[in-house]
């Protein structure tokens, strides 16, 4: 098989093209930059779907408008 | 003196007591470990957790080790395959229960050769991604390899074969695109 691969020239070229750089970093873990790490990760916005149309922005302006207009009246019908 | 000897020498120094000997088989595998995890999961912070990791359980178990067995290199790759895979399925299983924590993949685009085979390689299932980076990249044989995985010497043998082809395939349907060919 390596020899198989060894002939293809083309692909070996291709794959020594795959370099990366190693980082520096100790041996030994440190768990709060671990936890760092991940709440600094860039995470999906979960209003994008909602963000990204006409209906959704809609929905994303009413509910706090709905939803505080409920709250309130349940607390007006719990005090009569 | 073969490197893999050497390591090999370091991790029995390391049994006896040397501490510094742990320094140097460190200093020798961390970058195959890392450019393993790294090319598979295109990940930097799990390439860096899954190295260090993988020291932690080295020095936790460290009498576990058999140089009879095999090569220290096969033994920690075999630690860090086992790890980074746990790893990876905890965060499919997170990911599938709350969808909004997946990350933005971060893509570093320093010139076009270099995106088209790292797109090629993760393009790869993940059984035929592993086979062909420990034995490409790592010159692993496939009795090695198989013993990384845990999987059957003919399994490795028909993965390598078909990753080798798809890889061609994909190449070589690149270059027709962009009429490089």
């Amino acid at each position: 098989m390596r020899q198989d691969l060894n002939k293809d020239h083309h692909l070996r070229k291709r794959l020594d093209e795959y370099h990366i750089d190693i980082p520096d970093f100790p041996m030994k873990p440190n768990r709060w930059e671990r936890f760092i790490h991940f709440l600094a990760s860039p995470a999906k916005d979960p209003l994008d779907p909602l963000i990204s149309t006409s209906n959704g922005l809609l929905v994303l302006k009413l509910v706090p408008i709905i939803g505080t207009t409920a709250i309130a009246f349940i607390q007006v019908l719990l005090i009569l | 003196m073969r490197l893999s000897e050497r390591e090999d020498e370091f991790m029995i120094a390391y049994q006896n007591g040397d501490e510094e000997a742990l320094e140097k088989i460190y200093t020798l595998l961390r970058q195959p470990l890392y450019s393993f995890v790294f090319r598979y999961s295109r990940d930097e912070q799990l390439a860096i957790d899954i190295v260090q990791d993988t020291f932690v359980k080295l020095q936790r178990y460290k009498h576990d080790y058999n140089p009879r067995k095999g090569k220290l290199k096969s033994y920690l790759f075999q630690i860090a395959y086992r790890l980074m895979i746990t790893k990876l399925n905890r965060r499919k299983k997170w990911r599938s229960l709350l969808p909004f924590l997946t990350p933005i993949q971060k893509e570093e685009f320093l010139y076009i050769e270099r995106i088209t085979i790292r797109e090629a390689v993760a393009k790869l299932p993940e059984g035929q991604r592993e086979v062909v980076l420990l034995f490409y990249y790592h010159d692993m044989l496939q009795e090695e390899i198989a013993e990384i995985l845990g999987i059957p010497k003919g399994t490795v043998k028909s993965r390598l074969h078909m990753a080798i082809k798809r890889l061609r395939e994909e190449l070589e349907e690149e270059e027709y695109e962009t009429g490089s060919k």
